[in-house]
């Protein structure tokens, strides 16, 4: 009985949010103005430069701090994603960058106010970036990538006023300020809260904000839910008003079966990691809204081991990649639901741009692949493990079986290992696996930040463990390279390298899959791959 | 009295003698823990710039930069001044953790067994009287389904039908609905507080919550107690003393309750306390699937990410219930068999 009802008023009132309404007029008001948001991790410390904590951590830390500077946002194929080059003051009121580049000036807002009332000054500024870079915490290595790395760089030129110098022209310092980590904290109130261990309350900080965020946290219980409210004193957002959510309800929901039914139900209003099959379920059914953006600063890739015999070999690499059953994986994995990496043609046999993630010409074809292994000197094939873990198996589960039986045709005996996830990451870290399969997220998504990171040095990132003189070279030019026609052709030679070598083979940029109540507007696909609450409202 | 005084002294001397077990618990689940694959360090620096510093940093956080021997004297230390550690996961101190989520995992325990019981024993004396007919037949049927649908099944199963289905369930996350505001602590059962505060909506809103989990709890255990209980009342139906209450003529209900059925309660309370203890533990899929903030998921996801201290929290602290059921076991066999306390 109840169903049918159910079913005659989902197709009578078309929004879930009435819908709600009908069923708890009681709590109608609040329901509408209150978002809730179910999540598979947890939120598990307030700040988020302490090690270990979750992306859910970096969500709710924009949230309830702001930073000096905040992206943008644009456009891509219709859906709304961050925008690394439209870099927007936040609680700058305007900055200027010296001609020389060697200056940032940031002018603060003079109606800033942090949550306790007290106004935001450059000496808040100053501390919290001094915190970033001194405190042992995660924003040192981060703010690392943007030339910043000294206390002596931050100087406060009048209350309303902080400089930053830079050694060298970095195109990244500023990008970096608007990431995560560079949160404005209010120095007082954090260093009543300071030891003489702990100089920078970073573990007061855990379990306590001091922002002047647009969000003040009502309830916080790690592993359960946070419940944040609006900060009505904050306009910091891009409409320069308060965010539109009064409360803000993250809950964590472990079982992806019932993140999906909560949201299909408009008990949840918004959900980013479903299963890829029931967002294409839920998608089929038309009463929700589905917005899929391919993450575009990530790539899942098939990693080899360079340093590892056979695969040291740069024709057993290329053998590999002509071998793996790409579209069949995708369907498997993703059902199809991201950007390919592969399959691409390159007319001249050369890059097409300097631009990475590039999508790569390469493609299932087993008899180029048996020529490679001859090549190799390994006809007859050989014996490796493939491994993943445990906390990707829903997509890397169908892949590994692929996998397995592709290589098998040119001779490859493949076994497949299932990981625990704090294992699989002690054995990245100590170079032990040969083959696998991993993911990577750049938060500044420049071609050199990608190889600096990820294709050079003996560090953990270094998934391929290549040593290539020549690209590390290049790698390190591009970084302070002003031009942007020889920037452009340093990240075409990349690629080229990258191709030719073969370090490993990308596969795809997973869509960020966010499930969502019909009246739900203005999602943004973010930089940290969660959702700012402060990008939506209901209509 | 005499008799109180007894089970007290009793049940002192059980603990203390308990009191090794537990201690060889700690050094086995500590030693263990370290002999594992993979290095909480890494795991947990795993953000996108974290380097062999931040893995350090880490380290030595944890206390890992120590050796073993090192450790278990710092660790043993800490438990003596009943400090658990550090949860790297959820950034709390693991006895705060555990404090919080207890609560949580017994109350559905102890609502999924009370389930089991009213259901089973019944089943059970039913199956007995009449051993062979179509009613036996039936609950070997009902008892071989519960058991065999492993319990995240039947939880989304029941999640899929009496939520998504027909809407009679509230939505499966957590203890109580988000909206609800909590009662103040006392206990930590949501039932009880409710109950306390006088809030009879939201005791109401708490056991809706709490029906769906523990059912398919309840389900999963229904057959080890139904099966236990027949096999019992058939022994104590067939004995001396039944056939010589028969033959003086006592009516059939007093026979079959007070002689039959209190003779053969004991392996049914061995078995449940056993039952229980294993639950507390084993409902991880029940808590995953029902958002339940208990002790299980909590201890798993800590295994996962290596996350050495709420692992070693949680097995002393079951090894603590387990030691305290046993008790209770012991104590309700010397109220269902007086013979017992003897000695």
């Amino acid at each position: 009985m109840r169903f049918v009802s159910f079913r005659m008023a989902s197709s009578v009132l078309a929004t879930t949010a009435l819908l709600l309404v009908a069923a708890a007029p009681a709590q109608a008001q609040t329901r509408v103005e209150t978002l809730r948001y179910v999540t598979g991790a947890s939120v598990n410390t307030l700040d988020p430069n302490i090690p270990g904590s979750t992306r859910e951590s970096f969500a709710l830390s924009m949230s309830t701090y702001d930073r000096l500077v905040a992206f943008g946002r644009k456009q891509l194929n219709g859906k709304w994603v961050f925008d690394l080059d439209k870099i927007a003051g936040e609680l700058a009121e305007s900055y200027d960058v010296s001609p020389d580049g060697l200056k940032l000036t940031f002018r603060l807002r003079k109606d800033a106010k942090f949550q306790d009332g007290s106004p935001v000054t450059a000496e808040d500024v100053k501390w919290s970036l001094d915190r970033c870079v001194t405190a042992p915490i995660l924003g040192k290595a981060q703010l690392l990538t943007g030339s910043l790395t000294s206390a002596d760089q931050f100087k406060v030129i009048d209350p309303l006023t902080i400089e930053v110098t830079l050694p060298k022209p970095d195109k990244l310092a500023l990008p970096n300020l608007a990431t995560v980590y560079p949160l404005i904290i209010n120095s007082k109130v954090a260093k009543e809260h300071a030891t003489p261990e702990d100089p920078w309350a970073t573990a007061w900080l855990k379990e306590h904000t001091a922002g002047s965020g647009a969000y003040v946290i009502e309830s916080f219980k790690p592993g359960e839910q946070v419940i944040i409210k609006r900060n009505e004193d904050w306009n910091r957002g891009s409409p320069d008003k308060p965010a539109f959510f009064k409360r803000v309800i993250v809950q964590s929901v472990p079982e992806p079966a019932t993140r999906a039914n909560l949201v299909e139900r408009g008990d949840a209003d918004l959900v980013v990691d479903l299963q890829a099959s029931d967002v294409q379920s839920l998608e089929a059914k038309g009463k929700l809204k589905v917005i899929s953006t391919p993450q575009y600063n990530s790539i899942t890739f098939v990693s080899m081991n360079n340093q590892i015999p056979p695969f040291d070999n740069v024709n057993v690499r290329r053998a590999v990649a002509f071998a793996l059953p790409y579209e069949d994986m995708f369907k498997a994995a993703l059902f199809g639901r991201g950007a390919p990496l592969f399959g691409a043609t390159w007319p001249d046999g050369k890059p097409l741009n300097g631009i990475y993630p590039f999508q790569a010409p390469v493609k299932t074809d087993l008899d180029k692949a048996r020529e490679y292994l001859k090549a190799a000197g390994l006809p007859e094939g050989f014996s490796t493990t493939f491994s993943f873990n445990v906390g990707q198996a829903s997509t890397a589960e169908p892949m590994a079986a692929l996998v397995k039986e592709s290589l098998a045709k040119i001779g490859i005996k493949v076994d497949i290992q299932k990981l625990p996830d704090a294992q699989m990451s002690t054995q990245i870290n100590e170079k032990k696996l040969p083959l696998f399969t991993e993911g990577i997220v750049a938060w500044l998504p420049s071609t050199d930040y990608f190889y600096r990171n990820f294709y050079t040095g003996n560090q953990r990132w270094n998934y391929s463990s290549i040593n290539n003189p020549e690209l590390a070279t290049i790698a390190q030019e591009a970084r302070f390279e002003p031009d942007k026609a020889k920037y452009e052709e340093d990240g075409r030679k990349l690629n080229a390298i990258h191709f030719s070598e073969m370090p490993q083979i990308p596969l795809w940029q997973p869509n960020q899959d966010a499930v969502m109540a019909s009246s739900i507007e203005g999602y943004t696909y973010e930089f940290h791959r969660q959702v700012d609450y402060r990008d939506v409202s209901r209509k | 009295m005499t008799g109180l005084g007894a089970t007290v002294a009793r049940a002192g001397r059980r603990l203390l003698s308990s009191l090794p077990a537990l201690f060889g618990v700690l050094v086995f689940t500590f030693l263990l823990m370290r002999v594992l694959p993979g290095d909480p360090a890494v795991f947990f620096a795993s953000g996108p710039n974290a380097g062999k510093e931040e893995i350090e940093q880490i380290r030595k956080q944890m206390g890992l930069d120590k050796s073993v021997p090192e450790q278990l004297v710092f660790y043993l230390s800490d438990i003596g001044r009943g400090n658990l550690g550090r949860s790297m996961m959820t950034g709390q101190p693991v006895l705060k953790d555990l404090r919080e989520r207890l609560p949580a995992s017994l109350e559905l325990t102890f609502t999924a067994l009370l389930i089991a019981l009213i259901a089973a024993v019944p089943l059970g004396v039913v199956a007995a009287l009449k051993p062979g007919s179509l009613v036996d037949h039936g609950v070997r049927l009902f008892c071989a389904l519960g058991v065999c649908v492993p319990t995240f099944v039947s939880g989304l199963l029941l999640i899929y039908v009496f939520y998504y289905l027909l809407g009679l369930a509230p939505d499966p996350t957590g203890r109580i609905d988000v909206f609800t505001s909590l009662p103040p602590q006392r206990t930590g059962f949501l039932s009880i507080d409710f109950l306390i505060a006088g809030d009879i909506e939201g005791w109401w809103a708490a056991c809706k919550q709490l029906i769906l989990p523990a059912l398919s709890m309840a389900l999963f255990v229904i057959a080890p107690l139904a099966r236990i209980t027949r096999a019992s009342m058939l022994v104590s139906l067939g004995s001396d003393f039944v056939r010589t209450a028969r033959s003086v003529g006592l009516s059939w209900q007093k026979v079959v309750v007070t002689y039959a059925l209190r003779n053969a309660i004991l392996p049914v309370i061995t078995i449940a306390g056993i039952v229980f203890s294993t639950m507390l533990g084993a409902n991880v899929l029940v808590e995953k699937v029902f958002s339940w903030p208990g002790v299980a998921s909590y201890a798993l996801d800590a295994l996962l990410s290596s996350d050495y201290a709420p692992v070693q929290g949680f097995v002393l602290l079951m090894a603590g219930i387990f030691v305290l059921v046993n008790l209770v076991v012991d104590i309700c066999y010397g109220i269902a068999d007086p013979r017992v306390s003897i000695g």
